[in-house]
């Protein structure tokens, strides 16, 4: 009895929806099923929730203020390294010091929140990433279910897939 | 629609990606040629000094500084499209998202080129650039120009990651598309380094939609204060019809109209050169045309409040300037603008014959020149009428600046049917969310309608 | 605390030029040429504006000789994005030759246009090169330049008087271009210094100063109104 995955390519989420229904009655945990798709699927296709969860807007957030200070004290620091006086303006001219300030802020949610993103999604994954059997199925839309089960598991849950396929 | 005829349209998207498509080719070939005319032009001029240019005493900036006001306010196209109309979950862009984040990460390249440009050392410009040297001078932030690189650093690092993101899923299309037909190609691997091991599970789509969405709200401030700043590179100088408050938010607002009139262009030209009418639909282009029309009403009334303001105060340093555009030399330039920025497109957009895609296109290409007008106006218009009214000065451009302008507008071109051919100009799997949504949609119209007693 | 100035009595000046001349000559200005000076490229850091009043034959020609104002509150100085330009304590408005990239903003933002661009590099054919000042450097091509109250002379005066260990006498340190009016219209001095020449006429009815509602707070004083 090898362990191995079984995939399954459905036409429409709601093929997939029936088919993890039948795989949460059988008891297949969640931790062995993998589910992929071209386009975001609905939340209300996985039965109990989809479970995921992302610390974007905090990170972002963080990243604002992180860039910010950054930005604020480059300008201040560097302005009283080697004061020079130009026109009617103080050395660290605040409203001056705002517009970089503000700039910093933006360019730190920004390079934040994509490291939030490619962190959170495990990129780049281009030697872990596994080619599966279905894979072309996603370029025709289609949703792809992969069961890690043993051989002989039963596969009712497949029922209804365009195609399936084992490794 | 079904299934089988979204995706006969889908491989029209993909055609350009797969296929050797000649014109595309003789278009790059052409353009290439103008890329060569712009860095031969401005080699020219950093082998024979500034002087090569036509700017002199008093008019120290022309069309260098007008271009990078220009290229930096086409910019605000892809701004407007995938993140307020994302923000606003208007669903009518997902068409047309990432032909317009595309057309505003090159502009802003091509901006960004210009200050470099027009500098009279520019082998000497990273003086600029916040980084400790032996001399332990660094750069002045208080000046309007370190505002302008780190908005533009900012805004252009946020709109390649923006254009980046999403290309992620639509690379893993392609390369789960490519692995079957053709796993050993140049092409398929390009893909599937393009996609880093995308697998489109539902945690990495809720983490990239965050992130998306986090990025849209982001870059809306970004956009803002980018041209702004831009303007205020005028506004802060006491200089007669610059040292205006209004300047920041005209700005904005003719930097997103010109935005939108590229828009307009590069839409109607690839609806026709890739025949894919299904996605850069009638729909479309009638939501972008009203969109447009708003921006020329906006644009319209911005510029007659700073005209009238200079007439009624009648300041003789502004009116010499003002007069210069309404009755004087440049007045054939200025009356040429209103007619391209408010005349015709008040004319054409409000009737939806007019919101036609090759209407929208007209009208674009007017604006597009009429915008370029409006800041030439400015920069040189008030250059050549110092307060001093011994120092009048004339302008004429001399081949290189006209060479550089003609091969950044090829650069710019070069760049986008580089683009279209290696990317999908239409975000795939957007336009295919959009699709479950409709479905799902009619599908609880349709359940809701059987519930209902029958009257 | 020392703060240069200089007064410009317009009733005296007669509109010769010799000013302009002297201040080429001290300052190694470049001469453009007739082609680049048709194109509005002409260097002087010293120019005479001529401004006609009346309709002939009752016509009246107003010479105003126009240099750096040096002002206390510039608006060219913010704009620099490399410091090339900014406020010494002396009150001279500096200019760092090595700093300057070329982005011309100072220039578009002085309300005098009394800032001068080097368009091309000077050329100084044989022997005008003998008649360069070895006290002031000659700028290269993309460098910004204008009158510096010909700062060298300033600081040369500065080192005398230091190692004659006693301060700097009012008339000692003068500017190219007082040196050389005939008319004696110009004269240069510390304004903070209630004794020196330039702060008693500042004070005087007929003191003005350039563009005043600007605020820049020139340093320049021009006297004017008695004819």
């Amino acid at each position: 009895m090898s362990e191995g995955r079984t995939h399954a390519a459905f036409e429409s989420p709601y093929d997939l929806r029936d088919a993890l229904k039948r795989l949460a009655a059988d008891g297949v945990s969640s931790k062995d099923i993998e589910i992929r798709s071209s386009a975001p699927l609905d939340h209300d296709v996985f039965p109990d929730g989809a479970g995921v969860h992302s610390r974007m807007p905090w990170m972002a957030l963080l990243g604002a203020f992180g860039g910010g200070t950054a930005f604020f004290l480059m300008v201040k620091l560097t302005s009283e390294a080697y004061p020079l006086p130009t026109g009617h303006m103080a050395i660290v001219a605040l409203p001056t010091a705002g517009v970089i300030t503000f700039e910093g802020i933006a360019i730190g949610a920004i390079i934040c929140t994509v490291a939030t993103v490619l962190y959170e999604c495990g990129l780049p994954a281009l030697f872990r990433s596994r080619q599966g059997p279905l894979d072309h199925h996603l370029a025709d839309d289609h949703v792809l279910l992969s069961v890690r089960c043993d051989e002989g598991a039963s596969e009712a849950w497949t029922a209804g897939a365009l195609e399936t396929a084992r490794d | 629609m079904s299934n089988a005829v979204a995706r006969s349209h889908e491989e029209q998207l993909i055609r350009p990606l797969t296929a050797f498509r000649p014109k595309l080719f003789v278009g790059s070939l052409v353009t290439g040629l103008l890329v060569g005319l712009l860095f031969y032009s401005w080699g020219y001029q950093i082998v024979n000094d500034i002087g090569v240019a036509g700017i002199n005493r008093p008019v120290f900036w022309g069309f260098y500084i007008t271009n990078f006001v220009f290229w930096i306010g086409i910019s605000h196209a892809g701004t407007l499209i995938s993140a307020i109309l994302r923000v606003t979950q208007a669903e009518w862009r997902r068409p047309v998202t990432r032909c317009a984040e595309a057309i505003t990460t090159f502009a802003l390249m091509i901006g960004g080129l210009f200050p470099l440009i027009h500098l009279g050392r520019p082998l000497i410009f990273w003086y600029m650039v916040p980084i400790p040297t032996g001399r332990g001078i660094w750069p002045n932030f208080r000046s309007p120009l370190m505002w302008d690189i780190m908005a533009i650093t900012t805004y252009l690092l946020g709109s390649l990651l923006y254009l980046f993101l999403p290309l992620i899923p639509d690379m893993a299309i392609l390369r789960d598309r490519a692995m079957k037909v053709s796993p050993r190609s140049v092409r398929t691997l390009f893909f599937r380094v393009m996609a880093l091991g995308w697998r489109g599970t539902p945690q990495q789509w809720h983490s990239l939609e965050a992130g998306i969405r986090a990025m849209a709200v982001i870059i809306i401030p970004v956009a803002v204060s980018v041209h702004t700043i831009v303007s205020w590179d005028f506004a802060m100088a006491v200089q007669p019809m610059w040292h205006s408050t209004i300047f920041g938010p005209y700005f904005v607002v003719g930097a997103i109209y010109s935005g939108v009139a590229v828009l307009m262009v590069a839409m109607y030209l690839l609806r026709r050169g890739l025949g894919i009418g299904e996605y850069l639909s009638d729909k479309v282009f009638n939501n972008l045309g009203l969109l447009f029309l708003a921006f020329a009403l906006m644009w319209g009334y911005f510029t007659f409040a700073e005209h009238l303001t200079v007439w009624y105060g009648h300041e003789h340093a502004e009116m010499t300037v003002f007069n210069q555009r309404i009755s004087g030399e440049y007045a054939w330039v200025f009356w040429t603008m209103i007619v391209t920025n408010v005349v015709i497109p008040l004319s054409v957009l409000p009737f939806p014959k007019g919101r036609s895609p090759l209407g929208t296109a007209i009208v674009g290409l007017g604006v597009l020149v009429g915008m370029w007008i409006e800041r030439f106006l400015i920069v040189v218009g008030t250059l050549r009428y110092p307060r001093l009214d011994f120092n009048v000065g004339t302008y004429s451009p001399t081949w290189v600046e006209v060479g550089i302008l003609v091969g950044s507008v090829g650069l710019f071109v070069f760049l986008y049917f580089a683009f279209v051919q290696t990317t999908p100009i239409v975000s795939i799997w957007e336009v295919r969310e959009g699709h479950h949504l409709e479905v799902k949609a009619r599908m609880q119209h349709l359940a809701a309608a059987k519930e209902e007693p029958h009257v | 605390m020392t703060r240069w100035g200089l007064v410009i009595d317009t009733d005296r000046c007669t509109g010769c030029g010799a000013c302009a001349v002297a201040c080429h000559a001290e300052n190694n200005i470049q001469t453009v040429g007739e082609e680049e000076a048709a194109k509005g490229r002409a260097m002087h850091w010293m120019r005479i504006e001529r401004y006609y009043e009346g309709t002939f034959p009752d016509v009246r020609v107003r010479f105003q000789p126009v240099l750096c104002q040096q002002c206390r509150q510039a608006p060219c100085e913010p704009v620099c994005p490399v410091y090339a330009t900014y406020r010494t304590p002396e009150g001279l408005n500096a200019m760092v030759y090595a700093r300057c990239i070329g982005t011309r903003y100072c220039a578009n933002n002085c309300p005098y246009t009394v800032r001068f661009f080097n368009w091309f590099s000077p050329e100084f054919p044989e022997p005008l090169q003998r008649q360069l000042n070895p006290d002031v450097s000659v700028r290269p091509a993309g460098v910004m330049e204008k009158c510096t109250f010909c700062v060298q002379r300033i600081q040369d005066a500065q080192d005398i008087a230091q190692d004659e260990d006693r301060e700097v006498r009012d008339g000692e340190i003068r500017t190219a271009c007082s040196q050389s009016c005939p008319a004696q219209a110009i004269t240069f001095g510390d304004l903070d210094d209630p004794a020196s020449r330039v702060s008693q006429m500042a004070e005087e009815q007929r003191a003005t100063r350039l563009l005043e509602d600007l605020s820049t707070e020139p340093s320049v004083i021009y006297m004017r109104g008695g004819r």
